[in-house]
């Protein structure tokens, strides 16, 4: 396997602020990465810095064997951007921008006459590439983006969180289309998320990323075993709050939780539910209500940083 | 970066051109707002023209027909100085929706981008210089330098708005805010007031004097307003073609300077 992707001591400051705070990656040929991590975790910072439109303060990377200070220009023609927000001039059709990027990529009109059509219809854009952005929706400005970054066939595709504020719909589609990509063409595909569900789906290997720390790396599996046990959650009355936390630890190591509410590992499995329930029973605790979850990757985020991912409630 | 030799120029060359092409499609659906920066030069023209007819009179004034000679060089600079700022803005616009990250993240040198994000402004600066010199013969002005004075004049107003335009992006890439950048316009509007656009420097006295004499519209201005009373001359037209040229150069590296320190800038 050829090393695509190879950050070492990745470190950027803005001013006194350390957003990215000593990164290292290497991802394959081929991979999806998924980068997962809350807002602010210095996620985009890192996708600037890689793909050459920011220059770390310490550290040294390579995209595709080139280096990302000294060799910006290779990168960028090898690579495809879709950063976050969609970036896209309102005054301009669909075909329009098609066509630009096209151009800035040195890619012969005759060419692009072919692809461009193409590009398009596989997005779901065809009816619309005569119309300006500004009248898109945003699941359609995220797509004709994709289309975008595509226009030159990188081998490497660079996305900061496709799917935010998108409808289920949409990801559903866009994610799609990410796996054909990877699958068909053996595009090595690097993903920022802030959505568990999307690295779950997507990603064959996640780093997650918190305070610009990379805190675990591997496949959604392997970081799931590292949890190890099952989650019980359950909400009582702010009064037995104490009371069914002295009760529930006794069956096994407490995870965080949000207010009103206790959660443990159970140390032995699920069939473990029915002593915690009789003992919280014994001690006079009402259960209001009792959930029992797999680990998840919001778990080995909670694991590694003592905090659930922000908006990962909504997502469940 | 871009290739190297003759296919690199070539490359540069029509990467330009093709975002020139979305400044100037972007300038056509929005054209109404180059209508204040038209109407506003021209009625302030009418109505100095009206007013200051008796000046014509007044010893060491220029010997022209009409007022609207002497100011037609001004009128010009003052519609070309809205659409300028506005180009800057446009910059700030492009930084603020991230539009300028997905033209720096492909293989395009910068300065295409710069002068590619003025160039549509430009020709709307011509186009505008043209229907203000249209009016201004229909309304009995006369350019004594003929067509080839009339030309030079479409030009400068286009090197103008490189000029001031690549000055307003420097503010964009320092402050990345499209506020900040429209705050140059008024700066640019005085300083055609305190140039020799209104009235000839040899009629000034005092600090003000001095100040348009030093005022580098007013190196530009003058040659123009000899072109246009005068007759033809070539230094003329050299000095008013040379130095907006050079000026463009240096304030567009400029700006693609500041571009690179704000990638760099920890």
């Amino acid at each position: 396997m050829t090393v695509v992707i190879e950050a070492s001591g990745l470190v950027r400051h803005f001013g006194d602020i350390v957003a990215v705070d000593g990164v290292d990656l290497s991802i394959d040929e081929g991979e999806v990465f998924g980068f997962l991590g809350p807002n602010g975790a210095g996620k985009s910072t890192v996708v600037r810095m890689l793909t050459t439109l920011l220059h770390p303060t310490s550290g040294s990377a390579r995209v595709g064997g080139c280096d990302i200070r000294t060799q910006a220009g290779d990168i960028r023609r090898m690579i495809g951007v879709a950063l976050q927000d969609a970036a896209i001039d309102p005054l301009m059709t669909g075909s329009e921008l098609i066509r630009l990027q096209a151009v800035l990529h040195g890619i012969p009109r005759s060419v692009i006459r072919r692809r461009g059509p193409e590009l398009l219809e596989r997005v779901g854009l065809t009816a619309a590439v005569d119309r300006r952005v500004g009248t898109y929706s945003g699941g359609m400005r995220r797509r004709l983006d994709l289309a975008l970054s595509l226009v030159h066939e990188p081998q490497i595709l660079f996305l900061d969180e496709p799917t935010t504020g998108l409808d289920p719909t949409s990801r559903q589609a866009l994610w799609a289309e990410v796996r054909r990509l990877n699958t068909d063409l053996g595009t090595t595909v690097f993903l920022t998320t802030q959505y568990l569900e999307e690295a779950d789906q997507l990603a064959g290997r996640v780093a997650i990323i918190d305070e610009g720390r990379l805190v675990r790396e591997g496949t959604p599996t392997e970081l799931k075993a590292t949890v190890g046990a099952p989650t019980l959650r359950v909400e009582v009355d702010q009064e037995h709050v104490a009371t069914t936390r002295d009760v529930m630890t006794g069956f096994g190591e407490e995870r965080p939780s949000r207010e009103g509410r206790v959660a443990i590992g159970l140390s032995e499995g699920a069939a473990q539910v029915a002593a915690v329930v009789r003992a919280l029973d014994t001690a006079g605790v009402t259960v209001i209500h009792l959930e029992l979850d797999a680990p998840s990757l919001d778990d080995v985020f909670a694991h590694a940083t003592g905090r659930r991912l922000e908006g990962s409630g909504d997502e469940q | 970066m871009t290739g190297s030799g003759m296919s690199g120029v070539l490359t540069a060359g029509s990467q330009t051109w093709e975002l020139t092409r979305r400044s100037v499609v972007g300038e056509r659906r929005q054209l109404l707002s180059v209508m204040p920066g038209l109407i506003f030069p021209l009625l302030l023209a009418a109505v100095y023209t009206k007013q200051f007819s008796r000046v014509l009179d007044m010893p060491g004034f220029p010997e022209v027909d009409s007022f609207l000679d002497f100011i037609l060089p001004a009128c010009i600079v003052q519609a070309v100085s809205f659409g300028a700022t506005a180009a800057g803005s446009e910059l700030a616009l492009d930084i603020e929706n991230g539009f300028l990250d997905r033209l720096l993240a492909s293989p395009v040198a910068r300065w295409p981008i710069l002068l590619g994000r003025l160039a549509g402004a430009a020709v709307v600066a011509s186009v505008k210089t043209i229907v203000i010199l249209a009016l201004f013969l229909l309304f009995g002005a006369r350019v004594a330098g003929g067509p080839a004075a009339m030309l030079v004049l479409v030009v400068v107003a286009a090197l103008l708005v490189l000029v001031i335009g690549g000055l307003a992006q420097v503010m964009a890439f320092r402050t990345g805010s499209q506020e900040a950048v429209g705050a140059t316009f008024p700066l640019i509007f005085v300083s055609i007031f305190m140039s020799s656009a209104f009235f000839p420097t040899n009629l000034m006295t005092g600090w003000f004097k001095v100040v348009a004499e030093n005022n580098p519209l007013s190196w530009i201005i003058n040659p123009v307003r000899r072109l246009v009373i005068n007759g033809w001359s070539s230094a003329d037209a050299i000095q008013a073609l040379g130095l907006p040229a050079a000026l463009a150069a240096v304030t567009i590296s400029a700006a693609v300077m500041a571009l690179n320190r704000r990638l760099a800038t920890p």
